[in-house]
């Protein structure tokens, strides 16, 4: 049957010269490193799921704080695969919709690059196809003005670039697929402004929800770069289309978030809860509560496991911050019950949303958990991890803590520069199971591999 | 009809006017003496054309002197060719008679030396004006089948792309203006030609070899579709047309517009098409023989969407014109046997919907043409032709991008003509084109590559006495490079083999690693092709051409480095850098052993006209050998398609063949020598001034040099074409015969013949100042099922049953 093929990591070279009457013909034919690719090589048809798939937990990419440089690492031995060399100083780093590249952008350089973790997967309509090659840093690359928020949401990424008002460019937006970057898709679903702004895009499938700004007369915002209205715009042959505004405004509007019922929008006054139905969206706006005393609700988080959105209302430019969470199907605002005691530095939902993960600069991973009294969803502290047993005083300037979600099991990990390492921790034991020695500080992690579902077969 | 009138008189306003230096006045006239409006007098070699006015009459200034040749045609009339003596300021004045041709002669654009049906060595011929509109349907091979030689590899009436003499795929080059169309419809019998008959002007087919003009890909013909997109002149002129059919519910619109002023001219066109699956007379799928009168059949999966628009403009001076245009083409469709639908198998998994497939493909062009008249000594006309074509085709699943294809193409021909040496009339023509062509996804069946072809090629022709001989030669440089060419460890086994090796009760979760070899290739290829050929006019109003050449082509990268499965010929491609190796009896694919050749045409055609009087006819007849032929033989070995149910590689084999609806059989490219030979007959008859008849017939046969048939090869046909046409009216029947095909390759099935009756009647409404006309047509009147043995689908997409199509057109 399936005989191995002699592999030779030296190229072969074979040439073949030919001479006829007329015409002459020549081929040169090297060999190069072979692709490894797992196959089931006979299987039956019970395990047509399993056969193709790779068992693996992800990879890592790790940005360094010290120089522009990023490097994957394979999160199943901890072994650095390969760094890359970024093109610009200043990056920051994000993930692609379906976790396969690590998004690199540079807002003050106009740039979005992208470098393919190597490990995705592919329907082939009866069984997904995993593949798991050397991360490479693809020639593509994004280049408009000032890109600054960076999205996704099942399968799509957004990116919202800000525009620039001293040049008078216009903010713009751009929709794509993990497909689109590793087939460089030369013409992206575009959402072209007339002005800059500081806004935030959702994409939708077909749809988009985005911010719309105002003539500064018309605007309720206060800081006028701020938009203060969501447009629902949609695609026509790769150009979005406003087909809507919805009704009600969103003063100094930062701050965006979905699950799969409603796209929620932090504005001064509220959260502004967009819910589609039929063809058109529906607004509504939860108004701000008391505790919130002058702040206002800037980011916001969300699982599409999870009924309510997590909102952190804070001043500008940190200091305390307030834990809200907001639940558009009630309507209803409230503060959570445990309010951090350091300044967070990071927040994320856990894989399957059961938890929600807070970072602090005192160095302990904060885990809440939901919990439902009478059907009413209470986030509650479930555990307060140590991540460190280093002096967070010691903390060099502009650094921080950092973390990344795995999306395919229990894993969180957390980047600590001083002690110049990545540690693995399990969410569901509590534990830190296992680190990855880094020579430099880490400025920003994130996972890359194949995301899995929560198996419900 | 065109209007001529508004042209003929800006025309007479001209003729006052006092002829200074060397001139020639004239008139065209007919064997009857009536004077021939509306005739095309052009002086060779110059950028001088006029149309004769109401009473016939021409006029030329400001010619040089010495021997000018002058050139008339006229619709309905033999071509005429006449060289004018020209002393220095003198005025020649010329009486010029035309005879009538039965056989429209138009000429075509797309070659340096002059060709028309009547006039050159090798054969061609052109679809234009009336004819042209009538014929034209959604797809380019739909359009042209009722041309002598060319055949439609009917994909269910959305995605045929023209067979010539029986070559089509990277044997048949398709051309817009005379530039490589630039999509994927080389590579797959399903994949559409991006291009659009009804807003083009005239389409040209080059019939038998004609690497000459157009290099490799036109070793087996050329169809180059002609449209006004760079407008040559600036006079306002349009055509629109809107029509309804019935077999398909389709509903098209189109318009074709030339506007402009002072030294600027413009173009716009545009066309819109929608169509549902078309109705066909029986059960589509052949041996589904259900008796139910009540409903109607159609083939699932065939309706087509498209649109385009065309915008060009460019600059006119007095040496020539220089243009550039831009269009947009989108098309969706359908295609049909390309669904997954499993009736007869009962799977476990939950996807039991049937799955259509569609294709939606999207192309940009951008087109400059140019020419540039000298007065030199050496040089008296340029042509320019820059493309560049941005080439994007999505199959689609279930909403999803199955497979990409991409082609992206830079192009550039100049063609520099030579004053007359020693009467030698012809010139040089250089030519670059850079193709990137990838295919991603399911259907990746080629890994993307690059094509570079850079040529130079000569052509000259004189007339010594009746005799007019031509001549030809190029030389190209192809380079093929491919970066990632790869060699999976394919699972292919035979049906027949009694024993299995499969393990059944492995561990459920053992996953095993297979290795892809990798490889970069590169392929550079010289072919050279010479041609020579000679028409005498042996007797008054006839002549005798015989062509003669040797072609080479470099083969395609889907030739030589496929290696997947190809949903649109059902089959899994393997590339003929690959060979299959046998080792202790066990077989493998791997590398071959043999080298890369080029393939070369030889080939002689012979042709005898009648040119002139009531009664005209041309016969062709040729004889094509072809060595090295790249074709595809079946290997007898099955792999899965990767596009699978469920149903993986493991079966019991001695169960029904019904068991491997998920695998393909593996065919190899591989290298023969080929014979192909034939011929094409019209022959018409004007009876009166309003009624004509016409017959043709053409027959290829193609096979293997050690015996066997080629596949899908068109059968023998016969055809008669009766036509009446008054002021007013014009109808015209057309029936058709295809013979029975018996001549069959291995796998491949016999097809029956058939008779298709097409019929259609025009009525002229001179309406608010516009030449419109409203017309019916219909098409297969007998409603017969017509199953044509070129398609790669004949068993389960017939013809179109009866249709009859409802239009009104205009030309201001």
């Amino acid at each position: 049957m399936l005989k191995p093929f002699p592999l030779n990591l030296l190229a072969v070279t074979i040439s073949a010269l030919m001479l006829t009457a007329c015409g002459d013909a020549e081929t040169t034919i090297i060999e190069k490193d072979p692709i490894e690719e797992t196959d089931d090589d006979h299987d039956d048809h019970d395990h047509v799921y399993d056969s193709y798939t790779i068992e693996s937990m992800g990879r890592l990419a790790v940005l360094s704080a010290e120089s522009a440089d990023l490097t994957v690492f394979d999160l199943d031995d901890n072994d650095a695969l390969d760094t890359f060399a970024l093109v610009h100083e200043s990056n920051a780093l994000s993930v692609s919709a379906d976790y396969r590249f690590a998004v690199i952008s540079s807002r003050a350089q106009d740039y979005v690059g992208f470098i393919d973790g190597g490990f995705w997967r592919e329907d082939h309509g009866e069984h997904l196809h995993d593949y798991k090659q050397a991360p490479v840093m693809s020639d593509y690359e994004l280049a408009a003005s000032r890109p600054t928020h960076v999205i996704k949401h099942d399968g799509q990424m957004a990116i919202f670039y800000d525009g620039d008002a001293e040049s008078g460019i216009p903010a713009s937006v751009q929709v794509l697929s993990d497909t689109d970057i590793s087939n460089q898709t030369s013409v992206l679903p575009t959402l072209d402004y007339t002005m800059n702004m500081h806004g935030v895009a959702k994409p939708r499938g077909e749809y988009l929800l985005s911010t719309v700004r105002r003539d500064d007369a018309e605007s309720t915002s206060t800081a006028k770069i701020l938009p203060d209205q969501v447009g629902v715009y949609h695609l026509h042959d790769d150009e979005y289309e406003l087909e809507q505004v919805l009704e009600i405004n969103c003063p100094d509007l930062h701050g965006a978030a979905q699950n799969s019922e409603y796209v929620v929008f932090g504005c001064s006054d509220g959260v502004l809860v967009a819910n589609q139905h039929d063809e058109e969206y529906e607004a509504e706006k939860i108004a701000n509560i008391d505790i919130l005393d002058g702040l206002r609700i800037g980011t916001l988080y969300a699982h599409k496991e999870s009924e309510s959105f997590i909102s952190i209302a804070s001043g500008h430019g940190g200091g305390p911050a307030i834990l809200l969470s907001v639940n558009p199907e009630e309507n209803e605002m409230e503060a959570l019950e445990w309010q951090p005691d350091a300044s967070p530095v990071a927040y994320a939902f856990s894989h399957d949303g059961a938890h929600f993960l807070v970072l602090d600069d005192a160095g302990y991973l904060n885990i809440l958990s939901a919990h439902e009294h009478d059907g009413h969803m209470h986030w509650e502290l479930e555990s307060q991890l140590d991540i460190t047993e280093e002096d967070v005083a010691t903390m060099p300037e502009g650094m921080s803590f950092s973390m990344t979600v795995a999306q395919n099991g229990h894993y969180v990990y957390v980047a600590d520069p001083i002690a110049q390492h990545v540690l693995q921790i399990h969410l569901e034991d509590k534990e830190i199971e296992g680190d990855i020695e880094l020579d430099f500080a880490p400025e920003a992690i994130t996972w890359l591999g194949v995301a899995e579902e929560e198996h419900n077969h | 009809m065109y209007k001529i009138s508004r042209i003929a008189a800006v025309i007479s306003t001209l003729l006052p006017v006092v002829a200074m230096a060397q001139s020639i006045e004239g008139v065209v006239i007919n064997s009857d003496g009536k004077a021939i409006a509306g005739a095309t007098v052009r002086v060779d070699g110059e950028n001088t054309q006029t149309i004769t006015d109401s009473k016939g009459r021409f006029i030329f200034n400001k010619l040089s002197t010495g021997i000018n040749e002058i050139h008339i045609s006229a619709a309905n009339y033999a071509h005429l060719h006449q060289d004018i003596m020209l002393a220095d300021d003198k005025v020649k004045t010329l009486t010029l008679s035309l005879s009538r041709s039965p056989i429209e002669v138009v000429d075509i654009v797309g070659t340096p030396i002059h060709m028309s049906i009547m006039e050159s060595a090798s054969p061609v011929s052109v679809l234009a004006g009336e004819a042209l509109r009538r014929q034209q349907a959604s797809t380019l091979g739909d359009s042209l089948e009722k041309l002598p030689g060319v055949n439609t590899n009917f994909h269910g009436n959305v995605a045929s792309t023209p067979i010539i003499r029986g070559l089509s795929g990277p044997r048949v080059l398709i051309a817009q203006n005379g530039l490589d169309v630039s999509d994927v419809s080389r590579v797959g019998p399903d994949h559409s030609v991006a291009s659009e008959a009804s807003t083009a002007q005239q389409i040209e087919v080059l019939r038998g070899p004609a690497t000459l003009f157009y290099g490799s890909g036109a070793i087996g013909g050329v169809v180059n579709v002609v449209d006004g997109r760079v407008p040559t002149d600036n006079t306002t002129q349009g055509e629109w047309l809107l029509e309804g059919n019935s077999a398909d519910e389709q509903k098209l619109g189109s318009f074709n517009l030339t506007t402009g002023m002072d030294s600027f001219a413009f173009y716009a066109d545009g066309y819109y098409r929608e169509s549902s699956d078309y109705e066909v007379p029986i059960a589509p799928e052949l041996g589904h023989d259900e008796e139910n009168g009540a409903h109607d059949f159609v083939v699932e999966n065939s309706s087509e969407k498209s649109d385009g628009i065309t915008l060009g403009a460019s600059y006119l001076f007095d040496e020539g014109y220089f243009g550039v245009a831009v269009e947009q083409f989108n098309r969706e469709y359908g295609i049909p046997g390309h669904s997954h639908s499993e009736e007869e198998e009962d799977h476990d998994h939950d996807e039991e919907e049937e799955e259509s497939v569609f294709a939606d493909l999207e192309q940009t062009r951008v087109q400059l043409l140019g020419e540039y008249n000298f007065a030199g000594k050496v040089v008296n006309k340029v042509n320019f032709r820059g493309g560049f074509t941005e080439y994007e085709h999505a199959e689609i699943e279930n909403g999803e991008t199955g497979t990409l294809f991409e082609n992206e193409t830079q192009e550039l021909k100049v063609d520099i003509h030579h004053n007359p040496f020693s009467e030698w009339n012809g010139g040089l023509s250089l030519h670059y084109k850079r193709s990137e062509v990838a295919a991603q996804g399911e259907e990746a069946f080629t890994p993307p590559s690059e094509t570079q072809t850079i040529a130079l090629a000569m052509m000259e022709e004189k007339h010594f006495g009746e005799v007019l001989f031509q001549l030809g030669a190029r030389i190209e440089r192809v380079t093929l490079e491919a970066n990632n060419l790869l060699l999976p460890t394919l699972e292919a086994h035979d049906h027949d083999e009694e024993e299995h090796e499969h393990e059944h009760d492995h561990e459920e979760d053992e996953v095993e690693t297979s290795t892809t070899r990798v490889f970069a290739v590169k392929h550079q290829f010289t072919p050279v092709s010479l041609s020579a050929g000679l028409v005498w006019d042996f007797t008054p109003g006839y002549n005798l051409g015989i062509s003669i050449s040797r072609s080479e082509r470099a083969p395609s990268a889907s030739e030589l480095m496929s290696f997947g499965p190809h949903i649109g010929t059902s089959s899994y491609e393997v590339g003929a850098l690959f060979a299959l190796h046998e080792d202790d009896g066990d077989t493998h694919i791997d590398l071959t052993d043999e080298n890369t050749d080029i393939e070369t045409a030889n080939n002689i055609d012979l042709t005898l006209r009648k040119t002139q009087g009531d009664l005209g006819f041309v016969f062709n007849t040729f004889y094509n050998q072809v060595d090295n032929y790249y074709y595809q033989t079946d290997t007898g070995l099955f792999a899965e398609s990767g596009h699978d149910h469920g149903e993986e590689d493991v079966h019991d084999h001695e169960e029904e063949s019904d068991e491997h609806t998920d695998e393909l059989p593996v065919y190899i490219f591989k290298t023969d020598d080929v014979i192909l030979h034939g011929f094409e007959a019209q022959l018409a008859w004007q009876a009166s001034d309003e009624f004509k008849a016409a017959v043709f017939s053409d027959y290829v046969r193609a096979r293997l040099k050690d015996g066997g048939d080629l596949p899908r090869t068109p059968p023998m046909r016969f055809g008669t074409q009766f036509s009446y046409e008054n002021e007013r009216l014009s109808a015209h029947l057309d029936i058709t015969r295809y013979q029975k095909q018996d001549r069959v390759a291995a796998q491949e099935t016999q097809t029956n013949g058939y008779t298709l009756v097409d019929a259609s009647i025009s009525y002229d409404l001179p309406l608010f100042n516009q030449d419109m006309a409203i017309y019916l047509k219909g098409s297969n009147l007998t409603d017969t099922e017509a199953r044509v043995h070129s398609s790669f689908i004949k068993d389960i997409a017939p013809r179109p049953g009866r249709s009859f199509a409802l239009g009104i057109r205009g030309y201001f």
